[in-house]
């Protein structure tokens, strides 16, 4: 892993680092990480996406925040950073938490990652590795030179993606 | 859902007593549950979008204990009441009178027992909210969460009824003072919106 401190993204938030560093979401519950990466540039960008279309929210602003809008929207900034064609992907979180009150409610994490999915799959990027579901949080720490990733929980320790 | 930011001040007041009325209850509930004195903060309410909702637990990292519980009846939504995993353990040893068997996890028993903790909080908080209005209210069983902050917040307002991302929560902090140790817990009441409306007409305030 690199050195320094990773760049934080915040729920509904974004980020795009070339050459190296460390991206990471912290305490993703049915939240979604997106993470693409162009390991021939060394290009790496990752959306901390909290629902999974812009016509549940009232705020369409920020295209990171919806599994909808985030795929196009990282793309096209990876490219301002040099990018090419062979980004790929990998995808974390999507978790349902309190299972036993969930009952037949809205399982958020489920849409959100049917809907990463399906945003991934429209946009022509192969999806290379996922660490979704279950009934925990998760953070994950995404290395952008190697676009090698972390995935730690309080459940199941550390391991990589 | 728009109607959420236009809410009147005498509307939010209201409301906030509301809030005031059912913590009240909940600390004297707590309070006689632990034999401690336990001190509520005045009520406080986020109408925001969910990633703007301001941290309750510096680290969004941090691990906490959440006990989630549903209402139903003439109101719908849910109350949370969170600690931070350290609390969780002391207030456990505390109800349950022996010590922490070690480690940083809760055992079977203690979780039990902050189950049993939010199970009583809410249910005074319910209770105190019902004979107050006059509505019918009817919590849900509990369920517990334990683990990061962040995962367990987001989850709480999202995951439940509303498809919506604005999040309505009148939030009350319990202080307990323990050997000169403060102990903080929050308590968090989410209401549906639908429910919102029915809160106000039943304080006559629609």
């Amino acid at each position: 892993m690199s050195a320094g401190l990773p760049t934080h993204v915040p729920v509904a938030g974004f980020a795009v680092l070339r050459d190296g560093g460390v991206l990471s979401s912290v305490g993703l519950g049915s939240c979604v990480a997106i993470m693409l990466h162009d390991p021939e540039a060394k290009v790496g960008a990752m959306a901390h996406v909290l629902l999974p279309h812009e016509s549940l929210s009232l705020d369409r602003t920020k295209p990171a925040k919806f599994a909808s809008t985030a795929t196009p929207f990282l793309v096209d900034e990876m490219r301002r950073y040099g990018a090419g064609s062979r980004i790929v992907a990998r995808i974390v979180g999507g978790a349902s938490m309190f299972g036993p009150l969930l009952g037949s409610g809205v399982n958020m994490g489920e849409r959100n990652i049917v809907a990463v999915r399906e945003g991934l799959e429209r946009a022509g990027i192969p999806l290379l590795a996922e660490d979704v579901g279950g009934d925990y949080g998760r953070s994950v720490f995404f290395d952008v030179a190697t676009g090698a990733v972390r995935v730690v929980s309080m459940r199941h320790g550390e391991h990589a993606l | 859902m728009q109607e959420l930011l236009t809410l009147r001040p005498e509307q939010l007041d209201a409301l906030r007593e509301v809030a005031n009325i059912g913590a009240g209850h909940a600390a004297t509930a707590l309070s006689q549950m632990t034999g401690q004195t336990i001190m509520i903060s005045v009520p406080t309410i986020n109408i925001t979008p969910l990633e703007d909702v301001p941290p309750h637990i510096g680290d969004p990292g941090e691990p906490v204990a959440a006990v989630l519980m549903q209402m139903q009846g003439d109101l719908s939504g849910r109350t949370l009441l969170v600690f931070p995993q350290g609390t969780a353990i002391r207030l456990a040893e505390i109800m349950m009178k022996r010590p922490h068997p070690g480690g940083v996890d809760l055992s079977e028993l203690e979780q039990s027992a902050i189950k049993e903790a939010g199970n009583i909080l809410s249910g005074a908080y319910m209770n105190a909210l019902s004979d107050f209005m006059g509505l019918k209210l009817l919590p849900s069983p509990p369920s517990l969460a334990m683990d990061m902050s962040q995962a367990v917040l987001t989850t709480a307002y999202l995951q439940f009824g509303s498809d919506r991302d604005l999040v309505f929560c009148v939030e009350t902090e319990f202080v307990m003072q323990d050997a000169g140790e403060k102990l903080r817990g929050f308590f968090l009441l989410l209401p549906d919106v639908s429910s919102l409306r029915a809160i106000l007409r039943a304080m006559r305030l629609d």
